[in-house]
This record gives C-alpha cells, structure tokens and sequence, in this order.
C-alpha cells in the first residue's frame, strides 16, 4: 500500500493527490474478507445466497439469519462487517416504512436501492464518520399494477375512464449490489465477499439476460440450484472453514413465494445443496481423472 | 351512522348516566359531538369479614337496552404474579364506564407489582388503597368514570378491609358497600342486614328505651346468602343487572372464586 | 339581550368585533402549514360509514360477515367496499363506522404485519394471535377516545387465541371492549344478535356449532339485516377463521331474496289497517 504513512488515508473528507478516498478503498477490504455473498435475478424472481461461516462451534446450526426481508417483497444480504450490515437493513427497513406511510404503497426495489446508496454515500463525505465495512445485494419483486393502495377498500371503475387496460403489467424481478463508495448498480447476478471472483465467473456462464436469452432466462427453481452451487464453489478456496449455505427467494405474487420474500423451504434447499456438492463432487473427479492421465 | 345508532340510544336511556350530552331543543341541525364516556351497567358489592372479605360482582355488560355480552368480569385481582395474578390478596371491582375500569385495574395492577419489585414485599391493602384513591384523583378533571370497591386483608389485625371510592378519588374504609346500576336497591338491604341498621332487641320497648342491635361480623355462610340473596333481587327490578353472579373470597390463604349463574332475562 | 346561554359571558361581536384566533397556536394536524387561525381539530362525526358486522364462533374457528357498502349519510356511496380485513393466517378484523378511520387503522395493521414478519415467516415462528391483535386495538381506540381524538369504529376481532382456539370480542371508539359467543356491531345488535343468541346461547353451545350451521346462521342474519337495516346492501364479504388460516370471500350475493313478506307488513307510516 503505497498511499500509507502519506497522510491520506486517515480521513474521510480528504482526498488523496490523485483523487482517491483512502477510507473508501479500506472498506472495501472489509468487504473482502466476509462470506460470498450472492444474488441472481431470475425470469420469475430473485434469489439470495450467502456462505455464512461459522465462526465457533458453539453457535446454534441454522439459527442467527443474516440475509433480511426489508418491507414483504425485498431481500438483503450483505458481506463484511455484521453489524454494520444490520445498521443497513435497520436503515432500508425504515425508508420502506416511511415510502409506505408517504405512498400508501410498497416501494420499489429501484427507489430502495437509490435512498440507501445516497445514505451509504454520505458515510464517506464526513471527517466524523466512517464509510460502511459492507456490500449490500438488495433484490427484491415490484408488484404488478393489480395491487392496489394501501388501505384501499374498493376495485376502482372496471371499465372507461380510470379502469384498467387488460394485459399491461409493471413490476418484475429487481437487483441491486450497493458498495462502500455508496455506488450501485442493477445486475443480472451480483456476488461479493472473499469468494466473488469465483462466483462471478460461475454467475457470468449462466443465461440470465432476457435480451440475449429470452425465454431462455434461468427459472427461480434453477437459480435456487445455481445459487447453492456457485456458493459452493465460491467456498473451495477457503475448505477449511465450515460454513451453512442460507439462501431466500422472492417471487411473482402468482410464484411460489406469493411476492413475499422468505426463506427457501428446507426440501427445496437441501436438494440444491445435494446437487451443489454433486456437482462439486464431479469437478473433483475430472481434476483427479486429468491427472492420472 | 346507522353502525353507530346503539350509542345515541344508550345515551338517552332513562337509566343511563345523568351527564347525557346535551340535548338540542333549539330546531337547528343537530351537533353530533363526540362524548367520551358510556354507561355500561351491572352492579357490584363487598362486605368484609372477622377473616375474610368479598367482592362480588354481575358479569352483564350492558348498551343501553342491548346486553353486550352475558359475561364480563368487574372483578378483578391486584398484584400476584404474572399475567395470572398468581398469589394475589387484593380483589378490585370496578363498575360504571368499563373501558375506564379496564384501564384503571391495569393501573393499580402495574403499581401494585412494581411496588414488590421496589420494595421486596407485598403491598399492604391500606397503601394500595391510598394509591387507588391518587390514581383517580389525577384524573380529577377527566375523570375514570367508575365506582370502585378494594377489598384485602388487614395486615395489622388479619380481618377483613374493604374500601370504596367515588370516581375522583373520595374513599373511604367499610364493613360493607354497593355500587353500581343497582347500588340504591342493594345498600339498604346490606344496610339492614350487614350493620343491623333499623333492627332492635326484640325484647326491648318502644320509644327511646329501643335498643338498636350492635353490627357484628358475620360468618363467611351468612355473607354468601347474603349477597346471593342481593344479586337476585337486584336481577328481578334492574334490567342491567343478570346473567351470571361471581364472588371472590379473600383470606389470608389467598383468593377463591365462586360462580353462580343469574337469571338472564 | 342574547338569551342564547352560550353566549353569556362573552364579549358581544357587534362591540369588540369577531373572536380574534391569531394568538392560537398553529394546528398541530401533520403537514399543516396554515397560519394560526384555528384551534386543533378532531373529528365530531363519521363521514362516510359502513354498517354492522356479525361474527359466530363454532367449534374450531370463527365466521364473520360484513356488507360491502360504504355510506354517506343516507347515501349509498360506495358497493364495494371490503370491511374484512384479514391480519394474519390467525385473525381478521370486521369494521363498522368510519370508513376512513378503517383505512387509517388498516395501514396500522399492515405495518404490524411487515414487522412481525422481519423474524421470519415460517410456520415455526409465533405469530400475533386474535387476542394480541384486539387487545393492540381496543388500546389504540381508547387512547384516541381519551385525546378527544376518537377512531369512530366499532369493530370485532375474530380468529384463534394462544391455544389455536376460537376467539371473538368486540372493541369501539370509546375503547369498550367485551367478548361472546356471538358478536354484532351497529344495527346487528339489535337484529342479528336475537337470532345468534338462539343458535349459540353460550360458549358451551358454540363449542359444539358445526362451521356449516354458523355460515347459515350468519347468512340468514345478513338477510335479515338487508331486509331491515336501511344503511346495508345485499353484496357482503364473508370469512371463516380456523386452523387452516382466513378464508374470506368477498363477492357474496344474498342468497334467495324475496320481498314478497313485503305487504303483509301492517303498522308503519301512513298504512292504518
């Protein structure tokens, strides 16, 4: 690291001479050391993964979720340092709260995502703060049209001025990935923590661009095994620290999840995770079979 | 408007609170103000023993003409231990406006337990009394519109205490008290029977030479007749008052409840 | 002199010129940016109100109904109006009154509702029961009442209680609240509740109603009710609660309607005979 014991990368409100915001950059190796982190924006919705790993074998298997519901519809996982994490979703679950009491209305995963990359940013404008040690993936499904205003008791006209034109649909799967620097985008697959260059490399192989792959687009139950897997392979780098796979997906309101975001069923994530080391299993056995050759 | 036609109705009841809102005479529109208080019927007693003290209660619960449900408890155990009120020696009934009773029993309750987790021991019926009556009294100017009736043990003597309040605080210690829709039907036959008012030695002449009975206090059989014998007869001239009869025994072994059905017409 | 009593005591406006309010206070009502001119104000009457709700327990769970007409006054405004609203996969809430308090208090629920799903939704996760809920509400009422800022509701909570069984009470904008067998709010207290009462005159009985006998009781209550309550229409939303969680249908017709006992009714308005 160059730029240490030049001074530049004690404070946040100072930038370096070439334009850098030390502080940021620090944050961002915070992130790097957490679990894989990952998200996959489906045809018909979106899942969430995280390698949690197991910090003492004293720990409850399967008990203190991390990945969060914000609102009904939205998921967050998040890789780095916990507890800033649960400060972000503490945040994003009030801006949904206080969207619903301004709207009468869920807020969308786009608008969520914008109001938590402005907070986020604003940790590294300020001398007396310091940015947030974490990589947020927020995805989430924006309701259809059909939903109405909360609180409303009545259907609206059926026909004519005000009535509803057939067919037309809003909404769909979203997901954002909100980094330190308080930058976000929206992808198609987003991975972070120790493992996320692998995950990426899994993530990219897979059909997840409606304008390329139309109809080809992974389904949500696919993903739910792609996710299990990818976390897995993430994983091969660091074998010798135990880990549980925790995985959530959302849904249209007429998929599985109704469009609440939840946990994946047990069943359902067992299967992806026998899968997951099957195939694991399989790459294991070519390496082995290529060097015998 | 029409959902809420039953409250105009208990508001003009013959029997209903003397505080009505007021009425408009005057041909203009009518206001419809919003007044926070209703009557919701029943009655309530306790008389206290050598041993002993009960509170007894009708569990009707009226709107106007309506009956709202046939059972409501008015009685209610102060202290004791979790929601259950476990291990509990004081009984208070509360009978007028029932939301305020409601709120006023979860009061005393929260003060009565917070005073054992201050002081490591149970409160005395005499403090806890005094409290009931400040925790009125600081309503005095939107008042719990309820009459209540504490009823414990005496800590110093081991007999039976009871204490009634009006609802800004006034309150005073008894052998024996009504209150309620059928308060004036009751009283003066626990008057007569309880502290022997209008009752003299039988054998004594007329004139100033009558000698008035002494009060003395009564076995718990004699007290269970009694207030059974209170209960119907209120039923049989009150419209307010029916359905079922509930009893809470105090004694320093704790608390025992006892249910006898009334007649529900 | 004015004989009017409520203006004894004041200064005459003819003298002194009208009540000068600009000393007030600013409203304290929210996103009020009004120059003090008035005092806070509270709602004194409903404005657009539904009529009553009717629920029944049976032996494993709790019917209730309620019509989809939403009044103004004497008019009927809005027909489709849903005054169930379901909470939980434990509890629903049937509201009578204001219908603008109901949407108010129905944004309160759905707010609870996201809460209680942040621990996780999962079957294994204790919800929020039907006597947790009314008890939330009946506190909400009577704080209102108590601001002089009244909820103009009444409504009834039914469901499952802590043990998964039936459990029905009442609650109001006075913050009364009362449990039974039976329940109705508004005019049903007067006519359905009679009619109730026959089939369900105790909990004993009500442990014992099959949920076939309590739909048709309550059915024929709402007959009734649309039959003499001027403020009902004959379209209602009706919701069984037990184990299996809410069902609610909200598009019932009245079933076999007539009108024929019509004329045979004697003793009203300007019929002598």
């Amino acid at each position: 690291m160059t730029s240490i014991g030049t001074g530049y990368d004690l404070s946040n409100s100072v930038f370096s001479p070439d334009g850098r915001n030390f502080q940021v950059e620090y944050a961002v190796k915070a992130v790097e050391n957490g679990g894989t982190a990952i998200g996959i924006r489906c045809k018909d919705g979106v899942v969430l993964a995280l390698e949690k790993l197991v910090t003492s074998k004293l720990l409850k298997p399967n008990a203190n979720k991390r990945i969060a519901t914000v609102d009904r519809n939205i998921g967050v996982v998040n890789s780095g340092l916990l507890p800033d994490g649960r400060h972000f979703i503490s945040r994003a679950r009030d801006e949904a709260s206080s969207w619903r009491s301004t709207y009468k209305a869920p807020i969308p995963i786009s608008s969520l995502a914008n109001r938590m990359g402005a907070y986020v940013q604003a940790y590294t404008l300020y001398s007396s703060v310091r940015p947030f040690g974490i990589t947020a993936i927020v995805g989430g499904w924006d309701a259809e049209t059909e939903v109405s205003v909360d609180g409303a008791v009545g259907s609206g006209p059926k026909i004519g001025s005000g009535g509803k034109t057939p067919g037309v649909k809003e909404g769909g799967p979203y997901l954002y990935m909100i980094e330190p620097s308080g930058l976000y985008w929206g992808y198609y697959g987003a991975a972070t923590g120790k493992g996320r260059q692998a995950a990426k490399a899994e993530l990219e192989k897979l059909k997840l661009d409606p304008k390329t792959h139309g109809e080809g687009v992974i389904t949500l139950e696919e993903g739910v095994k792609e996710a299990a897997r990818i976390i897995y392979v993430a994983h091969e780098d660091s074998k010798d620290k135990d880990f549980e796979l925790e995985m959530t997906w959302v849904s249209a309101v007429s998929g599985p999840t109704k469009g609440r975001h939840e946990e994946v069923p047990k069943a359902l994530r067992e299967e992806a995770e026998r899968l997951a080391k099957k195939a694991l299993e399989g790459e294991d056995e070519e390496e082995e079979g290529k060097m015998e050759e | 408007m029409a959902a809420l036609s039953h409250h105009h109705l208990s508001s003009t009841a013959p029997f209903a609170f003397q505080q009505a809102p007021p009425q408009n005479h005057s041909g203009e529109p009518t206001q419809h103000a919003f007044y926070p208080y209703t009557d919701n019927g029943g009655s309530t007693l306790g008389i206290s023993g050598k041993t002993f003290t009960v509170i007894a209660g009708d569990t009707r619960s009226t709107s106007g003409y309506n009956i709202n449900t046939r059972y409501a408890p008015k009685l209610y155990p102060i202290g004791g231990q979790g929601p259950t009120h476990k291990g509990s020696k004081i009984v208070l009934s509360v009978v007028g406006f029932a939301a305020d009773g409601r709120a006023l029993q979860e009061r005393l309750d929260t003060v009565v337990k917070m005073y054992r987790y201050q002081h490591g021991c149970e409160i005395s019926v005499k403090a806890c009394a005094q409290r009931l009556s400040h925790i009125l009294y600081n309503k005095r100017f939107f008042p719990y519109y309820v009459q209540a009736i504490l009823g414990g043990i005496d800590e110093e003597t081991g007999e039976g205490a009871l204490y009634s309040y009006d609802p800004v605080g006034s309150y005073e210690r008894e052998y024996c008290r009504a209150a309620g829709a059928a308060a004036s039907l009751i009283m003066p036959f626990l008057d007569n029977q309880v502290n022997l008012k209008n009752q003299y030695e039988p054998a004594a002449v007329s004139g100033f030479d009558k000698k008035q009975l002494v009060p003395q206090p009564l076995e718990r059989p004699q007290v269970e007749e009694l207030v059974r014998d209170a209960f119907t007869s209120a039923v049989e001239r009150h419209i307010e008052v029916g359905d079922g009869l509930q009893m809470m025994f105090i004694t320093k072994e704790g608390i025992e409840e006892v249910y006898f059905p009334l007649k529900k017409d | 002199m004015n004989h009017d009593p409520v203006a004894w005591g004041r200064p005459r406006d003819d003298i002194y010129g009208s009540y000068n309010p600009s000393y007030l206070p600013p409203t304290r009502q929210p996103y009020s940016s009004h120059p003090p001119s008035h005092p806070t104000t509270h709602t004194q009457s409903p404005v657009v109100t539904g009529t009553s709700v009717l629920a029944l327990k049976f032996s494993t769970g709790v019917v209730i109904a309620a019509d989809n007409l939403a009044s103004y006054g004497s008019l009927a405004r809005f027909t489709d109006v849903k005054r169930l609203r379901p909470f939980n996969r434990n509890a629903i809430v049937g509201f009578g009154g204001d219908v603008s308090d109901m949407q108010y208090i129905d944004r309160l629920l759905l707010s609870l509702v996201v809460q209680e799903n942040y621990a996780g939704g999962g079957e294994s996760v204790t919800l929020m029961n039907a006597r947790n809920l009314h008890t939330y509400l009946s506190k909400v009422l009577y704080k209102r009442r108590t601001d002089f800022n009244p909820l103009w509701n009444a409504l009834l909570v039914g469901g499952l209680d802590e043990h998964q069984k039936p459990f029905l009470a009442y609650a109001d904008l006075l913050g009364t609240t009362y449990s039974a067998p039976s329940l109705a709010t508004g005019f049903g207290a007067h006519l359905a509740q009679p009619i109730m009462r026959k089939v369900v005159p105790d909990e004993a009985a009500a442990a014992k109603l099959s949920k076939e006998e309590a739909v048709k009781t309550i059915r024929e209550c709402m007959k009734v009710l649309f039959y003499r309550d001027a403020r009902s229409m004959n379209e209602y939303s009706l919701a069984v609660v037990d184990v299996r969680g809410v069902e609610l249908k909200e598009d019932n017709k009245l079933e076999a309607e007539s009108w024929a006992f019509a004329d045979q009714i004697k003793g009203y308005g300007t019929q002598t005979v």
